[in-house]
């Protein structure tokens, strides 16, 4: 009796232990299935999601030229069809990366998406897209977290490696994976000619077309250019299809100089301020003149200068104070067609030229879009080659749930 | 101990159990758990590189091309590092083998443990149902079409153009038409003709010139004050306010001295000219430089040269805004299915020619390409020819519409007015379809 009591006792031990050890080793079998085929869904949730964003021009169609209230989000260009994204809807895209700045004398606050000194582009954040707005108009409010960052494919680097006589500069053509040889270059070089302090500059403007050797790298000498000479050099590179831009500047001086902030789309307005108004460097400062042009790429990938009439407000001047002058100037770009907004300046001891891009892919500005992961158990990524107004970029979309992971716990 | 023997066996079965279902569970690969979409990457990176129909045009180049060399180089530039790839160009054809591989290459010996692709179907540029155009002038002693492209000149009511974007178009449009196109650079060159020298052995007379720069034209600085020629374009004894009016006057002459058909594409004509050297610090009270101001003696003038009389200032208005909304003309409307071109019907005219011009200076309406409003013709064909004569000297192409211009209005006026036929080809089907598929894999890993 006592032995089969034993014997009970000692198999059933056994039986438990050996069902837990099997729940165990199955359900872990289970949750590893599970993950993945979560981890599945949400790769082609994200591949569908950059499809939707890429293929659909949001609604209204024009919605990126106008003041129009978006009802549906997307980015591609309404004007063509496949993976071609418009420069404008991607200009209103509220920066993830770029510090916001108030404009003290307006208190309107911009969406940064500048390239360093002298290559600016601030958009009000009333007239940009936020990630929530985004996120809501897609669907993914409270269900999927995401970042989408657009980067043009191919680098142009513009370095100067001789100062003056001749003003010698190198461009370096490349993509993520190898350098571009034999590329055509196609610059606009343009030299601000200082008419002493209290005047309007002018500039002179030269347009020609190089190319690039075995290495990817062009040399260009420019003759009549001083060490004191304020210029831009604007370089376009064109081979199969792939498109890049690069540009390089030398200002004299840093602190005085005058800032474009786009004002309105729908009216191409933009707003030339005195930079100590944003810096608030304090008074007194003496105004900032300026001489503003515009330039575009041509069909054949030849830059082109657009003259603009006295009515743009290309000349003008921007004062610190709050006296009669003006503490802004408004201008207006000539066309919707995407181009570089050139504005030379020059005040007593300072001169020098800012770039704005009119579109976002006249000057490859890249553009990061969404929000910041905080913890995600797992992120997933793809990435689609776009055109932007005939500029190759490459978007990559990272996508993350929100929903957790109740598998695990 | 039976009990303990039948726990042992049910655990060896659960055991058995266990171990065959985890060979039927195969877990994936790492890689594939969260795989990179290869297909729609390799799908839009050949789109991309055909986005200016470069990778179209260099499928069907011969192997030894350089343009081969330089698709592999924007290829690899244009990948992640991490990708490898392999590209193979098919030609299609009928029969028992459809698809024929070409050429290919790679940047690696294989793709890995796994690779997707994706193919594009490219089409070559006789595979368009072709049109061979009759030539404007290949039966006489005709068909030159200038565009005036200069550089060194400015354009007015152009807004949102240049001039040279607008030569580039019409060059497109209309030089399928004509025997030689010639793009006149600078206003040397323009000059030039005007002093009856061919710029590239075209013929001169009886050319078609259009003049893209808007309501301005383009000087030679020749005729311009202190130069060699002012004679010629400079005249302040005849007209202080407006001296350039005199350039008109020997463009009006030029015009009906060689019979050309000279091309207003828009605005009220000739109402500045332009040299960016000679007037680099004259505007047109606009802001912009390298103009001058002619106003409304221009055309007068031009229309006085053109019909042989003296040259006089007279600024009295030609060209009216009353016409406002104006409609194509139903010879012109028929042309557009004929040479597909479509613009808009109806269109802004603020700057019509009064019908007064015609008595005024020996004109014959040869082709309304608006209707007539009233005592105002938003846009027209002039042909000049004396009285008591039949033979045309010199025509006028006129736009009187507001900024900013439509250039297929333009074209379609010219190829309306000299009706050109189009002469349909064969459909040419055999090799004019290639197949390019894009294998990407990604290098290192399991």
């Amino acid at each position: 009796m006592a032995g089969s009591t034993i014997d009970h006792l000692v198999s059933l031990t056994i039986f438990l232990a050996a069902i837990l050890l099997f729940i165990s080793l199955f359900n872990q079998t289970i949750q590893t299935a599970i993950l993945y085929q979560q981890h599945r869904h949400l790769a082609t949730v994200c591949s569908d999601l950059l499809d939707n964003i890429m293929l659909n021009p949001g609604y209204p169609l024009n919605w990126s030229k106008t003041n129009s209230t978006l009802t549906s989000f997307g980015l591609q260009d309404p004007e063509f069809t496949q993976y071609r994204l418009s420069p404008y809807s991607l200009m209103r895209l509220q920066s993830l990366t770029g510090i916001p700045f108030t404009y003290p004398r307006t208190g309107v606050t911009y969406s940064n998406m500048s390239m360093g000194f002298g290559n600016f582009l601030f958009v009000p954040y009333t007239k940009a897209i936020n990630y929530s707005t985004a996120a809501q108009l897609l669907g993914t409010t409270n269900t999927y977290g995401f970042n989408l960052t657009i980067a043009p494919i191919v680098t142009v680097s513009v370095k100067e490696t001789h100062a003056a006589n001749p003003l010698t500069i190198v461009v370096n053509v490349a993509g993520p994976g190898f350098p571009l040889s034999n590329a055509e270059v196609s610059y606009c070089f343009l030299k601000v000619v200082d008419k002493g302090g209290q005047k309007n500059p002018s500039y002179t403007s030269l347009f020609s077309t190089t190319y690039a050797d075995g290495t990817g790298s062009a040399v260009i000498n420019m003759t009549n250019v001083d060490a004191d000479n304020a210029y831009v050099f604007i370089a376009y590179a064109h081979m199969s299809g792939l498109v890049g831009i690069g540009y390089h500047e030398r200002n004299i001086g840093s602190k005085k100089y005058v800032l474009p902030l786009i004002d309105s789309f729908e009216d191409r307005r933009v707003l030339l301020v005195h930079s100590y108004n944003v810096h608030d460097e304090g008074p007194p400062e003496s105004s900032v003149f300026f001489n503003a042009t515009f330039v575009l790429l041509t069909e054949d990938f030849t830059l082109r200068e657009m003259p603009m009439e006295d009515s743009t407000g290309k000349l003008g001047k921007v004062v610190y104070g709050q006296g009669t002058d003006k503490t802004w100037a408004n201008l207006t770009i000539p066309t919707f067609n995407p181009g570089i907004l050139i504005a030379t300046y020059q005040t007593n001891n300072e001169y020098g030229v800012v770039l704005m891009p009119w579109g976002l892919s006249s000057m490859a500005f890249p553009v990061t879009f969404g929000t910041t992961a905080d913890k995600p158990e797992w992120v997933v990524t793809d990435i689609r080659q776009v055109l932007v107004n005939g500029i190759a970029y490459q978007a990559k979309l990272s996508l993350w749930s929100l929903k957790g992971y109740g598998v695990i716990g | 101990m039976m009990r303990t023997i039948e726990i042992l066996l049910v655990i060896i079965i659960i055991t058995g159990a266990f171990i065959i279902s985890s060979l039927f569970a195969v877990l994936p690969s790492p890689r594939q758990v969260s795989p990179m979409n290869l297909p729609r990457l390799a799908l839009t990176t050949l789109q991309t590189l055909d986005g200016d129909y470069d990778l179209s045009a260099t499928v069907f180049k011969a192997n030894n091309d350089p343009a081969w060399a330089q698709l592999q180089i924007a290829l690899s530039a244009c990948l992640p590092p991490n990708l490898v790839y392999n590209l193979t160009v098919y030609e299609i054809q009928s029969g028992t083998q459809l698809y024929t591989p070409i050429r290919y290459f790679s940047n690696a010996e294989n793709l890995g443990v796994s690779s997707e692709s994706a193919s594009y179907l490219t089409a070559s540029s006789n595979v368009t149902f072709d049109v061979t155009p009759e030539k404007i002038g290949e039966h006489s002693n005709s068909g030159t079409l200038y565009i005036l492209n200069c550089s060194d000149a400015n354009g007015w009511w152009i807004t949102g153009y240049t001039a040279q974007s607008l030569a580039q178009d019409l060059r497109d449009l209309l030089s399928p038409y004509f025997k030689k196109t010639i793009m006149v650079q600078n206003t040397t060159q323009l000059g030039q003709m005007l002093d009856n020298q061919s710029l590239q052995g075209e013929t001169l007379q009886n050319a078609v010139v259009i003049n893209t720069f808007g309501e301005c034209v383009p000087i030679p600085k020749d005729y311009c004050q202190g130069y060699g020629r002012q004679n010629e374009g400079y005249s302040p004894s005849v007209a202080p306010a407006s001296p350039y009016t005199r350039y008109c006057y020997t463009l009006g002459q030029r015009t009906a001295l060689y019979n050309w058909t000279w091309v207003s594409i828009v605005g009220w004509p000739l109402y500045y000219v332009s040299n960016k050297e000679a007037f680099e610090n004259a505007d047109n009270t606009y802001g912009i430089y390298g103009m001058q101001l002619v106003s409304r003696g221009g055309i007068n003038a031009f229309l006085q040269g053109l019909d042989n009389q003296a040259y006089r200032y007279d600024a009295a208005p030609v060209a009216f805004s009353i016409p406002g909304f104006v409609y194509l003309s139903s010879t012109v409307s028929d042309n557009c299915s004929y040479y597909g071109i479509y613009p808009s019907v109806n269109q802004t005219s603020t700057r019509a020619l009064s019908t007064s011009i015609i008595n005024d200076y020996n004109l014959t309406v040869a082709l309304k390409i608006f209707d007539q409003v009233g005592s105002n013709i938003p846009g027209a064909v002039y042909d000049h020819i004396f009285r008591n004569d039949v033979d045309i000297t010199g025509s006028l192409l006129a736009l009187g519409l507001t900024r900013t211009p439509d250039i297929r209005l333009t074209a379609l006026g010219l190829l309306a007015y000299y009706n050109p036929r189009l002469y349909a080809s064969d459909y040419m089907a055999n090799g004019t379809s290639r197949l390019v598929v894009l294998q990407l894999g990604q290098a290192g890993g399991v």
